[in-house]
């Protein structure tokens, strides 16, 4: 037998990276603190997921959609502080992650 | 499009009806996402052991960047819990709904709180200032700037690695 193929269609998934192992088995730990969308949905105020809604990573570890995150930060009562532990928030230069690097 | 308040509202009310409120809370009125009202009741043994009150919140579009406004409800006969935090008018000195509000909490977190700050009152008493402010205050409570002293810090829902200084 003789297969031929005549036609193909690609799928493909994206999610952030967020350093999260649990995520899969916890919801919640997926979604962004402030706004409580998913990280792979955007912000209230954007329209299209992705690259233009990115997320943010604190020195702290926490993640939150950088458009939320700013909005907050903007604020005189945010005191420049995360909205989880209240230390000084310091954006991270990237994705903070324990893990260690790929072995391949 | 809806503002930033409604879709986060909407997103805590669905789970409200979904998994239902904690012991002693229960949600009264929820007809926008303007002004949100539950009872509260704290369970067990306390000073308000039999009581009921009624919280309000009150949401701006850009709640929760912006802390909802909390008070009791004063009206119909009701009452504001005596307690050293909370006047007559209903107003409430928490430092989580003023300089400490963070957008992680949630409505149902506030009511918990609230809960917990009567259950752990050792003596029923009004503020100290309870007469000056009540006369003076603004109608909305966030217009007050509280000076937060006492031992209540308000911190407990917030995940354990929370630091205070």
């Amino acid at each position: 037998m003789k297969v031929k193929i005549k036609q193909w269609n690609a799928v493909a998934q994206w999610r952030w990276d967020t350093g999260n192992k649990d995520a899969a088995d916890d919801e919640e730990g997926d979604v962004c603190g402030i706004c409580r969308v998913p990280f792979e949905g955007c912000c209230p105020s954007c329209r299209v997921p992705g690259d233009d809604c990115p997320l943010i990573w604190g020195e702290c570890s926490h993640v939150f959609h950088m458009h939320c995150l700013l909005k907050w930060i903007g604020t005189a009562a945010s005191k420049q502080q995360c909205p989880m532990d209240r230390r000084p928030w310091a954006t991270a230069e990237r994705r903070v992650d324990n893990a260690p690097p790929p072995t391949t | 499009m809806a503002s930033i308040s409604s879709r986060r509202l909407a997103k805590e009310l669905n789970e409200i009806h979904a998994q239902g409120c904690p012991v002693g809370i229960e949600l009264k009125q929820a007809d926008d996402f303007v002004t949100w009202r539950f009872s509260i009741e704290v369970m067990g043994e306390s000073l308000y052991k039999g009581e009921k009150h009624l919280l309000q919140f009150r949401f701006d579009p850009s709640y929760p960047i912006s802390s909802p406004a909390v008070q009791f409800v004063v009206e119909d006969g009701r009452e504001a819990p005596i307690h050293p935090h909370v006047y007559s008018n209903g107003h409430i000195c928490a430092s989580i709904l003023g300089n400490e509000w963070s957008p992680v909490l949630s409505v149902v977190a506030v009511c918990v709180t609230l809960q917990s700050m009567l259950a752990s009152c050792k003596k029923k008493e009004r503020p100290v200032d309870n007469d000056r402010y009540v006369k003076n205050a603004p109608d909305n409570p966030k217009k007050t700037r509280f000076h937060y002293d006492g031992p209540y810090l308000f911190l407990r829902y917030l995940p354990a690695t929370a630091t205070r200084d």
